[in-house]
């Protein structure tokens, strides 16, 4: 277990960094988030109402990337088996790889209770679809896509993303695309002549594959960190965020690998032997991708490439949640977009309570409950630089004054990506607004 | 029948002065908001009393009461003051409905509006110049207190503008009133008896003109439109509502009832001049407007250009005009009344009317949609734009000046133009945008907020899908003074355009 000195003996003279407050929170061991108690209440509640329909997503898209597959009319791709729904969480219930929840390891039971009725009534499950009183998948293949939009981040460490474009996987993909085209001779035809595509598909079946498996580990680390904080075991932000740092590093070897179920048979498209790794493969790009990037908030302002708005590069992007703007219309911000929607359903009493008191109350819950996941994805993003520094540089109370220095500088680095002026990205990071309160 | 809508406002605004202090300020309001719903209520029930295809007086009441002196109160309605009457009832009950319901004052504030209520419908009904002149004089002290006491930061800079011009005009309204009876030997101030043919013609130009700038500072006409921005951005939007929606309106009416009615042929002389005023009032009301930085002030400005629509359409008397200008009155008096309201909940809710600092007001759940979106309707139906009232008004009253006044009123049409302009202008920096994370954290608009804007954009929707219910009201009357001008050529001008 990887523990973070709160009172780490730094020597260092203060940071003249335009965030140093943050900066010496950090290597004090803690959040980008200030420490209090209404934050901490603020972003366990979202990480259990975030947990739950996450619950859904990484099983629907396992179920996706293994089952549904190259399917070119995949209505039904959003109606979860019972078998995917009983899948059992390697990180929960009695028989876990790792376990990191007290729960069951099957679908949560409020997610099935949820999927029963929905928030209208018992019908079929065709109406609860059409009516999106359901959990909204689109928010999950989005964030997929978000991932394959932004392929080669953390090359060379992401090795993931470069084995899509080897000789080996496109073998493997074509084994598999083989075997599903076998039965359907105008899917053998098309893919003779558009091969290309049908690999491309198979690419992003496995970053399906890739974010399921992410947040297979994830919705287990959140309910954990719900049932500890209702017993009141954490003290504090910190201690919330380095419940996250010990779980990624419990968690940092667990394979990424793409298997796909045709007749009965597993084709292995990526293989568990290739060694690809949780930390490495999904969850720094999943980071890089989502919170910082392109976050899939239906924003409605239509930027102007034109007059350089659009970054030329895009790891100048600066879309994800960590720049995401509150307000909904005429904005590239958080609308109160499918997982607000999804989240709501799972909010505990108090986080609803709390609502209640701010702003419009009931109204602008979906606002204010989408800040709340602004600051806990802050929160989140705070225990991966935590979690990189530890494995990349120094302990916070490492008494070489050039290690420490080695630390800030990393630190400083980190939140230099929330200062830069061009592309207005220094207005768009959220960074000042979290460490005020009153931003809801 | 008429006396109940002078007098009941007016002993209800007693009633309410005098009421103990242990009645709150909500209480207050509920009263005067019964009272004033009550008289909207039998104003609506007298247009079932009135005969529309009668031109002259109807519903006449007559008392005999200072007889030498020829002042009698003598009431009555026609075409032209039966639209209005409606108007100023309407917008009574709702700028009491839009006053804030914990009102510093409440016995003085809706004392003072019933008061107002009371005199303009007394001004409307009026069939004694002199019983008018006493009217329009009751608006003056109360509006001059609303403003100073309820304005904003300059109230009484404001107040005594108002209160310096408008006693002004009626000094100088008086002063013709007594030349005309005086000069024209008349025995009475009973509008029925008093003609002005027997005076020589400079004698009428210089009457009349003493009528049409007693009228013209309270439309009001530039040059002497200066009060106007002042006062109805530093009064209180239910006050600014009355101001803009009602008061105005008595300038123009004086001009249709003692302007064309008393110096017809003088009216000929005067006509081209009062035309091209009325362009330039309205090219200078909306290039004006178009340079504000305040919503409120530009509301104002664009006030003072719609108006000059009015006078085109006076100036021209045809009958299509005619009615293009009750029309209009009306019209102008609803539009500007919603967009009052609106501006007035915006700054009530954002703290701050400045352009600069508005924006993305339109944002479903921490802006005023609803709000956002009325001002939308407001700024369409103040531009002209068909389907609303506003179109339908300016479309007749073009259509009833272009064959006298071709140039005055392209330019009033290019004015038009200019108001899309400015309202765009508005509309893009309050409505749409970018909320700004630090300061959006309005409250929110409630119902009751709500109810007068949904009400006036009612009333503007339906008279702009159908347009007759508000404009048969007047037809026969404005004929009827058309055909006391002696100019033929202009008693032909399209009335059948708005007819089947």
């Amino acid at each position: 277990m990887v523990l973070i000195s709160e009172k780490p003996a730094t020597k260092l003279p203060p940071s003249t960094h335009e965030f140093a407050e943050v900066i010496h929170r950090l290597e004090a061991g803690g959040s980008m988030l200030p420490d209090t108690p209404e934050n901490l209440m603020q972003i366990i509640g979202i990480y259990k109402a975030y947990a739950v329909p996450m619950d859904f997503y990484w099983r629907d898209l396992l179920y996706i990337a293994e089952r549904v597959f190259l399917q070119p009319f995949s209505f039904f791709k959003y109606f979860l088996p019972q078998e995917y729904l009983d899948l059992r969480n390697h990180y929960a219930g009695d028989d876990a790889d790792i376990r990191i929840w007290r729960g069951p390891a099957t679908a949560h039971p409020e997610l099935l209770a949820f999927m029963e009725k929905g928030r209208t009534t018992k019908m079929p499950i065709l109406f609860h679809h059409l009516f999106h009183d359901r959990i909204n998948m689109e928010f999950a293949e989005a964030c997929m896509r978000a991932m394959l939009w932004h392929r080669q981040m953390y090359a060379p460490v992401n090795q993931f993303d470069a084995y899509l474009d080897s000789e080996e996987y496109k073998n493997n993909a074509h084994r598999a695309i083989a075997a599903y085209c076998k039965k359907n001779p105008i899917m053998l035809g098309l893919y003779k002549l558009f091969p290309d595509m049908f690999l491309e598909q198979c690419r992003m079946m496995s970053y399906y594959s890739n974010l399921g498996l992410f947040w297979e580990v994830m919705a287990p680390v959140f309910f954990e960190m719900s049932d500890i904080y209702n017993e009141g075991g954490f003290k504090g932000v910190p201690d919330a965020m380095n419940f996250i740092v010990n779980g990624i590093f419990a968690i940092a070897g667990r394979p990424i690998y793409h298997h796909v179920y045709i007749d009965g048979e597993c084709y292995e498209v990526i293989p568990k032997s290739k060694g690809f790794t949780w930390l490495y493969e999904a969850a720094l790009p999943y980071v890089e991708a989502v919170f910082y990037r392109t976050a899939p908030f239906r924003g409605t302002k239509s930027y102007n490439a034109q007059v350089g708005q659009v970054p030329n590069d895009q790891k100048d992007f600066h879309y994800g949640i960590l720049y995401a703007d509150v307000f909904p219309v005429g904005t590239a911000g958080i609308p109160p977009t499918l997982l607000m929607q999804d989240m709501l359903h799972f909010l505990p009493q108090y986080l609803k309570d709390y609502y209640q008191q701010y702003c419009r109350g009931e109204d602008d819950i979906l606002i204010q409950l989408g800040i709340t996941f602004q600051r806990s994805m802050y929160n989140v993003t705070s225990a991966v630089i935590q979690a990189l520094r530890t494995a990349l540089l120094y302990p916070l109370d490492d008494p070489n004054p050039r290690h420490l220095q080695a630390n800030r500088d990393f630190f400083e680095m980190q939140l230099n990506r929330f200062t830069r002026a061009d592309y207005n990205m220094r207005d768009a990071a959220r960074l000042r607004q979290i460490q005020r309160q009153d931003y809801r | 029948m008429l006396s109940v809508l002078i007098w009941s406002p007016i002993i209800a605004a007693g009633i309410i002065g005098i009421l103990p202090k242990y009645i709150s300020a909500r209480q207050i309001r509920l009263v005067s908001l019964v009272v004033s719903g009550l008289i909207l209520l039998w104003n609506l029930f007298l247009l079932t009393k009135f005969d529309i295809h009668l031109p002259g007086i109807q519903l006449e009441e007559y008392l005999p009461w200072n007889e030498t002196l020829g002042l009698n109160y003598q009431i009555g309605v026609d075409g032209l003051s039966i639209s209005m009457l409606v108007l100023n009832t309407l917008l009574t009950w709702i700028a009491i409905y839009s006053s804030n319901e914990e009102t510093r004052r409440p016995r003085l504030f809706y004392s003072l509006i019933l008061l107002i209520s009371g005199g303009v419908n007394g001004a409307f009904l009026a069939q004694n110049l002199l019983l008018f002149f006493l009217f329009y004089e009751l608006e003056l002290i109360p509006f001059y207190l609303l403003i100073s006491i309820w304005g904003g930061e300059k109230r009484a800079y404001a107040g005594i503008k108002f209160l310096i011009y408008t006693a002004i005009s009626g000094a100088l309204i008086l002063a013709t009133f007594l030349g005309i009876v005086w000069l024209s030997g008349s025995h009475s101030f009973a509008l029925s008896t008093v003609s002005t043919s027997n005076l020589t013609p400079t004698l009428q130009l210089i009457l009349l003109t003493g009528i049409i700038v007693a009228f013209g500072i309270k439309i009001p006409l530039i040059p002497f439109h200066t009060w106007l921005p002042d006062a109805y951005v530093e009064a209180s939007s239910p006050v600014a509502i009355l101001l803009g929606g009602v008061l105005a309106k008595l300038g123009t009416y004086g001009l249709l009832r003692f302007g064309i009615a008393l110096f017809p042929q003088a009216w000929e002389t005067f006509a081209p001049t009062l035309a091209i005023w009325g362009a330039i009032s309205a090219i200078y009301g909306a290039v004006v407007a178009i340079a504000q930085k305040d919503i409120k002030r530009m509301v104002a400005y664009s006030s003072i250009g719609h108006m000059g629509y009015i006078l085109l359409a006076v100036a021209a008397s045809t009958p299509l005009a005619l009615v293009g200008a009750v029309t209009q009155m009306f019209s102008h008096g609803v539009i500007l009344a919603i967009l009052f309201h609106l501006v007035g909940l915006v700054e009530l809710k954002v703290g701050t009317r400045e352009l600069a600092k508005l924006n993305g007001l339109m944002s479903p759940i921490r802006g005023l949609p609803l709000v956002s979106a009325l001002l939308v309707l407001s700024g369409m139906a103040s531009a002209g734009i068909p389907g609303l009232v506003g179109f339908i008004a300016e479309f007749i009253v073009f259509q009833g000046t272009f064959s006298v006044f071709p140039i005055p009123t392209l330019l009033c049409v290019a004015s038009s133009g200019l108001t899309a302009v400015y309202f765009v202008i508005l509309l893009n920096n309050t409505c749409f945008g970018k909320l700004d994370n630090n300061l959006a954290y309005y409250p929110q608009v409630v119902w009751a907020e709500k109810v007068p804007a949904l009400i006036l954009a009612l009333v503007i929707i339906f008279f702009g899908i159908q347009p007759t219910w508000l404009i048969r009201w007047t037809e026969t009357t404005t004929t009827a003074i058309v055909a006391a001008i002696p100019t033929p050529e202009k008693t032909v001008t399209s009335q059948i355009a708005l007819r089947p």
